[in-house]
């Protein structure tokens, strides 16, 4: 029976799925059963994939949960384990962390300097640190401390576990998009949009940041271009909220039918989310294009097909009480982080405004 | 003041080709792929001026050892010595024409003739090409050497129009030269070339490609030749194949033969369709032209729509591709959908085998799913079923969210014949949810571990009254630990209790155990995550009325007594839903059990004392 199986037949079925939740399913499982049986190492590797599996597909906190063990595993027995794939989701971790509100901002400081330290002792190059606290800083809203940040990292070597310079590239893009130079945007995302630089996530996540900035620009042509190439790139994959949220928010401006669609097509996906940024930022979306869908002929007795998880009571035909439960959530969780942040950037971030 | 000099780059030709034969190409044996490119390019233009004329290329093998040569002869257009300059002289020329030519919409066939050329000194020390245009003027020699230096030469005779290409071939470059390899590759490569491609050798001469076929032009006629076209696919994709879809287009410039895997495939598989671009092989892993969910196929496909990558391996990512990607779905989609109408038997067999594709299809489009819903295949507390059978029973159809959820009900679900599916698998969650839309007359619900026990019996508040006691030291017992019970009758009565969570307390219990195993800093930041969500993690652990022990229990609370019993039954509980459990539970574990042996033995004495 399938409900018993045995660690190693989870494993392989695990292996045989793409990420997400399945996959998921069958590793925790198998993280279960080694649990019970006492069976450390396989835990061990089985939470590792966890990791690896979770960060990708929307479960950063089932990512948190299984490296925490981890971390505690390798430092009673370090010379068990191999360090370099510890360290090396040590910064997927990191670079989550900020997404959840509950976490202070003091902890996320120490634990960046935890990750520094350990970097160090491994005598890996101080770059991922700085990297890391340039990103940390940006999600702060602290622009100033995050371009020293930036200044410093860039001045540092590269080494085998730096990020990659497409994702690196990304970075730097979004810090130039918070300081709102639009032009510098494009400038960055060159390469990236040229095909030179590409990684797993890119060029996924550029094609949607850059709708914006091309609309403001009035390249509105190249941005339709861009849209429904970085979509299909995106489409159904469960890591890209923030990225949907960025097309719907084009969309609301230039074809809201089809933001429509992408709302649907991808509502499920955002609604299950344990990345609380994400989804607050996807939320925050939704609701304008909803208010604009209204003014548009078509919507008229339109229902939202909304999913079957999602908690929402009311009447799926009542697009603007709809939109208003959209915002009103994504209003709560930016207040959570402006609280953390101690400042107001999430929530200046994620304000309406017409353009 | 000084004149500015303008210079000019040296470009390192020896370095040139270390980077084609390393970073472009992907093997040093793609040299005769683009020697037959350039052959093909020739006779195409050929055509294009001498409609009818009938091109053929002839591959010949001679000498041994360090003599070892081969010679790759065409009868198409030729070069000019200006042409000679132009396309050999400047490397990068021809590319960029070839980008000159996208953009006026077709390739011209001189294209990449250059760089193709160039690859050849990954296996040979000195190219030599004779060529005759039909342009007329001399015959010329071409002779380039791999440290960049050429020489041309008018020939003193004639030659009739075409190109002879001699390779002599490096020590180390051997094995490409042998005649075996060179037959294989031939038809590798060329299999589907529309003029004969013949191979010389110890005098024995052979046609490698065979006539082409009529479903090469006519995708659509395949099915009245289906030996043939299997036994085709055996011998170009090396497998042996039952079953195929044929594809087509709207602008019949691409299309195709689908063949069905034979064995079952891993989702993570590279997908790898061989793609023929103007009839010569371009790709053995086109990965991009067919849809992400079309891993149950392995495809011939053949078109002169794309366009290729610099390498000539892959098609650049753009609008067409996209849509001939969607045009190919679609068609093999329609393949599927008449098996549905008209051969259900043979979509059956398919869905056995590629019940994980034919999901994935499913879910993106409801047609199809409406189609073969019957014959998909799911775990269920009474088996595996098809669910066509499913359906035929009437009811409705609950499933749980996840393999853990299912794990934690199946017991309790089988024990009252109630039909669950298990939905944690990929895919199956959304077809459950969406079957329903599809089908006016079917019922399904997602049922939670903790909605099992509305299947169980309601205890009367009467009676829940007169346990009354129990239930508050039972619950007084349980807030460690984050629980609280409840009195319900359900089946097995064997069963004395059943422990649920939801998907929050199972969260908490993740939380707390990974904090107990990690370092305090990561300790510490569980633990602002798990304050969040404290407030609803509240897990159940049920108390079945039906089982005498807990009938005993209830009914005779004692402050000392019950607490420890609930508690015990509580990892018990634990054990059986093989929970891995935390330390404070197995403390628990490890005092019940000592202390209950101490009750025993002293009730023993005690008994032994009143004798």
């Amino acid at each position: 029976m399938k409900t018993e199986m045995d660690f190693e037949d989870l494993m392989e079925e695990a292996y045989q799925l793409p990420n997400g939740p399945a996959k998921l399913g069958f590793l925790e499982e198998a993280a279960r059963v080694a649990d019970v049986n006492g069976m450390v190492e396989e835990a061990y590797e089985a939470r590792s994939e966890i990791v690896d599996a979770a960060t990708f597909c929307g479960y950063p906190m089932k990512a948190l949960i299984a490296f925490s063990w981890q971390l505690g595993k390798f430092d009673q027995q370090p010379e068990l384990y191999d360090e370099e794939t510890l360290l090396w989701s040590y910064k997927w971790i990191l670079g989550k962390m900020p997404d959840f509100p509950e976490i202070s901002r003091e902890k996320i400081m120490e634990l960046l300097e935890d990750f520094g330290a350990r970097f160090k002792s491994y005598g890996y190059s101080e770059r991922s640190y700085w990297y890391y606290r340039f990103r940390i800083f940006m999600d702060f809203g602290e622009l100033e401390e995050s371009g020293r940040s930036y200044d410093k990292f860039r001045t540092l070597d590269r080494d085998f576990m730096s990020d990659c310079e497409a994702c690196e590239q990304d970075e730097i893009m979004r810090y130039f998009m918070l300081k709102g130079d639009d032009e510098k945007v494009l400038e960055v995302a060159k390469p990236i949009l040229k095909g030179r630089m590409s990684c797993a996530e890119i060029p996924h996540l550029t094609l949607s940041e850059i709708l914006m900035p091309l609309y403001r620009l009035g390249r509105t042509e190249e941005a339709d271009k861009y849209q429904v190439k970085g979509y299909r790139l995106i489409k159904g994959e469960n890591d890209f909220v923030q990225s949907f949220s960025e097309q719907m928010e084009y969309l609301t401006l230039t074809n809201p039918a089809k933001g429509i669609d992408v709302l649907e097509e991808t509502l499920v996906l955002a609604a299950d989310h344990e990345d609380a940024y994400a989804k607050m930022l996807y939320y925050a979306k939704a609701a304008p294009l909803l208010r604009r869908w209204t003014e548009e002929k078509e919507s008229e007795g339109y229902r939202m097909r909304l999913p079957a998880s999602f908690p929402y009571e009311g009447d799926p035909g009542d697009l603007l009480k709809l939109a208003d439960y959209f915002a009103e959530h994504a209003q709560t969780v930016a207040a959570k982080f402006d609280q953390r942040n101690g400042n107001t950037h999430v929530s200046s971030l994620i304000a309406e405004r017409r353009i | 003041m000084t004149a500015s000099n303008e210079y000019r780059f040296q470009v390192n030709l020896s370095g040139m080709i270390q980077i084609l034969s390393n970073h472009l190409y992907s093997s040093p044996k793609v040299f005769l792929r683009e020697l037959m490119q350039n052959a093909t390019d020739a006779i195409t233009a050929r055509k294009e001026v001498e409609p009818g004329y009938q091109g053929e290329a002839r591959i010949e093998l001679t000498g041994t050892g360090d003599q070892l040569t081969m010679m790759v002869e065409d009868n198409g257009v030729g070069l000019t010595e200006a042409d000679i300059h132009e396309f050999l002289a400047m490397i990068g020329q021809s590319s960029k024409r070839g980008q000159q030519a996208l953009l006026d919409g077709e390739t011209s066939f001189i294209g990449r003739f250059g760089i193709g050329l160039l690859s050849c000194f990954m296996v040979s020390h000195e190219i030599v090409m004779l060529t005759q245009s039909i342009k007329g003027g001399p015959s010329m020699e071409w002779r380039g050497k791999p440290d960049g230096t050429y020489t041309i030469r008018q020939l003193d005779t004639q030659l009739s129009p075409g190109t002879k290409v001699y390779l002599r071939c490096t020590p180390d470059a051997a094995h490409y030269f042998e005649t075996e390899y060179v037959k294989e590759a031939l038809f590798y490569y060329g299999a589907l070339l529309p003029y004969p491609v013949t191979l010389l050798h110890d005098g024995v001469q052979s046609v490698v490609n065979q006539d082409s076929p009529i479903w090469l032009t006519r995708p659509e006629l395949a099915r009245s030749c289906r030996a043939e076209v299997l036994a085709f696919g055996e011998r170009l994709l090396g497998e042996k194949f039952q079953d195929f879809i044929p594809l087509t287009t709207a602008t019949g410039r691409t299309g195709g033969i689908a063949y069905v895997l034979p064995h079952a495939v891993n989702l993570n598989a590279k997908r790898s369709h061989r793609v023929y671009l103007k009839r010569m092989l371009i790709s053995e892993k086109a990965e991009n032209i067919l849809p992400e969910w079309a891993f149950f196929v392995k495809c011939l496909i053949w078109t002169d729509e794309l366009q290729p990558t610099a390498s000539r391996e892959h098609f650049y990512e753009n609008e067409k591709l996209e849509e001939v990607r969607s045009e190919l779905g679609d068609a093999l989609r329609m393949g599927l959908a008449d098996m549905a109408e008209n051969q259900t038997e043979r979509l059956q067999k398919l869905i056995r085998l590629h019940a994980l594709s034919m999901k994935a299809l499913a879910v993106q489009d409801q047609a199809f799913y409406a189609m073969i819903h019957r014959w998909l295949p799911f775990e269920t507390t009474r088996g595996h079923r098809e669910l066509g059978e499913l359906i035929d029973e009437g009811e409705t159809l609950y499933y749980t969210g996840s393999i853990d959820e299912y794990r934690q009900i199946h017991h309790v679900a089988s024990a009252q014949s109630m039909l669950v599916v298990n939905a944690g698998y990929i895919y199956d969650k959304e077809l459950m949810a969406m079957l329903p839309v599809i089908l006016n007359n079917v019922q399904t619900e997602r049922i939670e571990p903790d909605e099992v026990s509305m299947t169980f019996t309601d205890v009367a508040p009467a009676e829940r009254n007169q346990y009354y006691d129990a239930l508050r030291l039972a619950d007084s017992a349980l807030q460690r630990f984050r629980c609280r019970a409840e009195v319900k009758g359900f089946k097995p009565s064997d069963l004395p209790v059943l422990f649920t969570l939801s998907q929050e307390s199972s969260t908490l219990r993740a939380l707390e155990k990974a904090s107990e195993e990690s370092t305090d800093l990561f300790s510490s930041v569980l633990g602002s995550l798990s304050a969040g969500i404290n407030s609803a993690g509240y897990s159940t652990l049920y108390l079945n009325v039906n089982n005498p022990i807990i009938k005993r229990v209830l009914t005779s609370p004692d402050n000392q007594m019950t607490p420890i019993a609930i508690e015990m039954l509580y990892v018990n509980a634990l054990m059986m839903g093989h929970y891995a459990m935390n330390k404070q539970e197995l403390e628990v574990l490890n005092q019940g059990i000592v202390r209950f042996i101490d009750w025993g033995l002293r009730a023993n004495t005690d008994r032994k004392g009143d004798a």
